[in-house]
């Protein structure tokens, strides 16, 4: 079982960039309803461990932040749902 | 972990899943410039074969030419700044819509001999065509629609040899920038 995965949160964060090729701070702070000290503290751990990419640039003269998920990161979700169906087929 | 924590964990994943964007931004002021400016062009070398016109008149292609590409980077520019992300689904129709495009301008110029005269601007129209079907293909109904009106235009052009250009460009405004007026009206 991937430990950084089973914060409801990063496990989150990982679904929303499933479905996206990139997303914004704000945009995703926004889909997950977190405050900024949560979801950057979060962020942070997954990027740490190579599961999620930063992108910075500055768009309007605005810093933004960009986030997009690595393959890494993608395996190891996909390892990680797996391993709950197996958990809940276990159950059954 | 408990069967009751995997159960929870997956009930979100699946939720969020369901409610991420899979709907396709088509971006419908590019279509409608293009469309536009395309239309004009083909007329306008329509004018030039039926004598209309002088040949010197076609110095305006290349200025109609820029005057999209300045407006759709401006306009891409805006939206990149406006949007705060980019689905999948959106990536692949960019990646799509710039390779068809981008071949299309490539085939126009090396092959050249086999894309001579009314096949060159013919090549467009099928080009606009594939666009606008993957558009629908992912469920858009009026893209279906506009791209068979671009082949249709193809095939009647092919079959009036007194005004392919007229042919070729009403298409061009009708099923292109047709499709892209439509598509700014939905999304107001």
């Amino acid at each position: 079982m991937d430990d950084l995965l089973l914060s409801k949160i990063r496990i989150g964060i990982i679904a929303e960039l499933l479905a996206s090729d990139w997303i914004t701070f704000s945009a995703l702070q926004q889909r997950l309803q977190t405050t900024n000290g949560n979801l950057g503290a979060h962020l942070g751990k997954l990027i740490e461990s190579g599961y999620v990419d930063e992108l910075k640039a500055f768009v309007d003269r605005r810093p933004q932040s960009r986030y997009r998920l690595t393959q890494r990161g993608r395996d190891a979700f996909i390892a990680h749902v797996r391993e709950m169906q197996a958990i809940l087929q276990g159950a059954i | 972990m408990e069967s009751q924590d995997a159960r929870e964990q997956l009930e979100l994943v699946e939720k969020i899943l369901a409610t991420s964007s899979r709907a396709l931004c088509a971006g419908g002021e590019f279509f409608l410039a293009w469309g536009v400016l395309v239309a004009a062009i083909d007329c306008l070398n329509q004018l030039v074969a039926d004598n209309v016109m002088p040949v010197s008149s076609l110095w305006a292609v290349p200025v109609l030419i820029l005057i999209g590409v300045a407006f759709s980077v401006w306009r891409s520019m805006q939206l990149a700044a406006k949007h705060g992300s980019m689905s999948v689904l959106q990536r692949d129709y960019l990646n799509m819509m710039f390779v068809t495009m981008g071949l299309t301008f490539v085939a126009q110029f090396a092959g050249s001999s086999f894309f001579a005269g009314w096949g060159e601007a013919a090549i467009w129209n099928f080009a606009g065509a594939i666009v606008l079907l993957f558009i629908g293909v992912h469920g858009n109904r009026r893209a279906i629609l506009a791209g068979a009106i671009l082949i249709v235009a193809m095939a009647i052009a092919n079959y009036t040899p007194g005004m392919p250009g007229y042919v070729l460009g009403a298409g061009m405004l009708v099923g292109y920038a047709g499709f892209g007026a439509t598509e700014l009206l939905a999304t107001e």
